[in-house]
């Protein structure tokens, strides 16, 4: 599991190259072919051992991360900030940030409670503003600039049952994909594993990938909503977690291929691998955007059910990150094969 | 034609679960085709090839909307969220059928108050589908999280007016299956696309292109009504005025030369027509004008009333006015 290097790296949308890296760097010498596209998103191949292989098969999970940008630094020496991706901005104030290529530590603030006219004041943007210690504009120029970009400031940690950082989404489907690379499967086809970046802002870097690669189908790997509050009824949850890998069978924008989404289903029955199903609809991946390019790709989505995505901390069960490993590895050894 | 009618809108298939249809529609073609094949999306490609060089690209999409099951409760009821634009409110009391297993839509309520502040507000959320289980497996031994279903409801002959669910879009799968039949050899090759997942946005028909490469691309779908009580006052498409040339709608706007090119045939042959503004929606023709480097592209649409509900209503003479200005259409000599 490479999730503990991968989750602390700072890389929103547009700004990936630091993930870039280190993928690169720690994969070189396990692909037969490596190369970064125009965009920024990072494409390698592992070919098959077989001979006889038809057809391409790829994987997809993405870079980048949300977070926000500094759109102005202003007179008090505060800095405005907008968000790249979704991020509620009731989770915000207080909160710690990690700012632009020297890393320079801010506090969210917000008007403070006994001077809120109303108490349930919610915080918005435009309310919002950042505190690097400064006190006049020209100081905090001279340590971040406008378009810097920030990230939570929050430490990676490991415990017995899970795990706790930020970015799961999706460091942690760049995490299975290396896990994939890093082990010696008899792969039945060749098999590409493309790091995309831009998803969060709108599925930008996904298209463009599988146009090079020109997958026969395609899979993307990503963390997904847990949604499985207390307070909630069971029925209601979009995922649990320790219930093992979820599969979708529609998000918005797109029907999961049925073959495809046959094929994860029947194979997880089969090896009796554990799963769930992705119980809601809402939100969409980068399958959308793969399934609409050329003459048509067959995408399918298999998520790491994850609490408290898009915001500072997220928490994922290690048994969950396991036996998704091990379902696409059942899927690559001995699911039948997929393309024909 | 009524009866291919009633064949295609019986038939439940949803966005994503389009099996079915295509091979329904394959079973009523009849072998009347030069070739056929399904896409890597499940798109079903019929062809007929022409004298010209010319390649005339027909679509209407093979997709109902629909509801998928999202879970079930311990009490065996399942919760449902929506396959394309599906209205809460319509559902409240209808049927839903998930491959031939019936299902009946209810509605949360703890009290008076909180039944009418439900209803106030409909959502999914408290919506459930009852299909007679006693118990989550029971519930589970006939309808599977990631089930899909849709509504449940009959064709009805009214006369010159037809009633069923699913007229979005299989009167347009109708008219693609006639201008097959009847045109034995046409001038132009024709190329008819049965499109998946139009419901979800546009799906099939982003991809539906890309290998035929047509020179002009017509999308026939169904569109809004402005004559019923109280319709929306700026809609002026009427039943039973024939086929609605599309100038615009949310998502497109029609080759001018396209729409003055069929608005001449329909004047010259005689065959009445109207002109359709939407301010909202989209049909497939947005995708082909976005294909590649572009496509001419335009919509011919069948003006239906209660469009998106159980009960879709057309103009039995506008179906088969739009058969005809479309296969002499298909006929004509073409300079797109």
């Amino acid at each position: 599991m490479f999730l503990n290097e991968l989750s602390p790296i700072s890389g929103v949308s547009g700004d990936e190259k630091r993930v870039r890296e280190f993928i690169k760097k720690t994969i070189k010498d396990k692909v037969d072919e490596l190369y970064e596209d125009k965009i920024g998103n990072l494409i390698a191949l592992k070919k098959s051992k077989f001979s006889s292989t038809k057809g391409k098969f790829a994987f997809f999970a993405h870079m980048d991360e949300v977070g926000f940008m500094v759109t102005k630094i202003n007179e008090d020496g505060k800095l405005s900030i907008q968000p790249i991706g979704g991020v509620d901005p009731r989770l915000l104030p207080g909160k710690r940030l990690r700012i632009g290529d020297k890393n320079i530590l801010g506090v969210i603030g917000f008007k403070a409670i006994h001077l809120q006219e109303n108490k349930t004041d919610v915080p918005k943007y435009q309310n919002l503003s950042v505190d690097i210690g400064m006190g006049k504009k020209s100081e905090a120029e001279k340590l971040v600039n406008v378009g810097d970009y920030a990230v939570f400031d929050v430490p990676f940690e490991e415990y017995d049952s899970h795990l706790i950082g930020k970015a799961f989404d999706d460091r942690g489907g760049c995490s299975l994909m290396m896990d994939l690379i890093f082990e010696n499967l008899a792969l039945p086809f060749d098999v590409y594993f493309a790091f995309v970046v831009q998803e969060e802002v709108g599925l930008r870097g996904s298209g463009i990938a599988a146009e090079e690669i020109k997958p026969d189908v395609a899979i993307v790997l990503e963390t997904t909503t847990a949604g499985d509050n207390p307070e909630l009824e069971e029925y209601r949850w979009a995922t649990h977690i320790g219930d093992g890998p979820a599969i979708t069978f529609m998000h918005r924008g797109y029907v999961v291929n049925k073959k495809v989404y046959d094929w994860i289903i029947n194979t997880a029955e089969r090896k009796n691998v554990k799963y769930q199903y992705k119980r809601r609809t809402a939100g969409g991946t980068d399958a959308l955007s793969i399934a609409k390019r050329l003459s048509g790709i067959p995408a399918g989505v298999i998520s790491i059910p994850c609490r408290y995505i898009h915001g500072p901390s997220s928490v994922m069960f290690k048994d969950d990150y396991h036996i998704t490993l091990k379902l696409l590895k059942v899927l690559l050894e001995e699911g039948e094969v997929i393309l024909s | 034609m009524k009866d291919i009618i009633k064949i295609l809108t019986e038939i439940s298939a949803p966005s994503g679960r389009e099996d079915s249809i295509a091979e329904k529609i394959l079973e009523v073609l009849d072998g009347n085709f030069d070739g056929y094949r399904r896409d890597k999306l499940g798109n079903l490609i019929v062809w007929k090839e022409g004298k010209s060089e010319k390649k005339i690209l027909f679509d209407a999409h093979m997709d109902e909307i629909g509801v998928v099951v999202t879970n079930v409760d311990e009490n065996g009821f399942l919760r449902i969220e929506a396959v394309g634009g599906v209205n809460p409110y319509t559902l409240v009391g209808s049927r839903i059928n998930f491959s031939g297993i019936t299902g009946v839509v209810g509605i949360e309520g703890e009290s008076l108050k909180s039944a009418k502040e439900n209803l106030k507000n409909l959502g999914f959320d408290v919506l459930f589908v009852d299909v007679g289980a006693k118990n989550k497996e029971e519930a589970t031994n006939k309808v599977k999280i990631g089930s899909f279903g849709t509504y449940d409801a009959k064709f009805q002959d009214l006369g010159d007016r037809l009633v069923s669910k699913a007229m979005d879009d299989r009167i347009g799968c109708a008219v693609m299956i006639q201008l097959l039949k009847e045109m034995k050899e046409p001038l132009n090759s024709i190329y008819c696309v049965f499109a998946v997942q139009e419901e979800l946005g546009l799906v099939g028909a982003t991809v539906a292109g890309y290998d035929i490469e047509p020179d002009v691309a017509i999308a026939i779908d169904v569109t809004a009504h402005g004559d019923t009580p109280k319709a929306m006052k700026r809609i002026p498409m009427k039943l039973g005025n024939g086929p609605a040339l599309k100038i615009m709608d949310g998502y497109s706007i029609s080759d001018r030369k396209i729409l003055e090119f069929l608005e001449n045939l329909a004047e010259k042959e005689g065959i009445p027509y109207q002109l359709e503004i939407l301010p909202f929606g989209g049909t497939d023709a947005g995708a082909y004008q976005r294909l590649k480097a572009g496509v001419p592209s335009a919509t011919v649409s069948i003006v239906t009333r209660y469009v998106h509900s159980p009960n879709e209503m057309v103009d039995y003479k506008d179906v088969l006015n739009t058969v005809e200005l479309l296969k002499i259409f298909a006929n004509s000599e073409i300079s797109f």
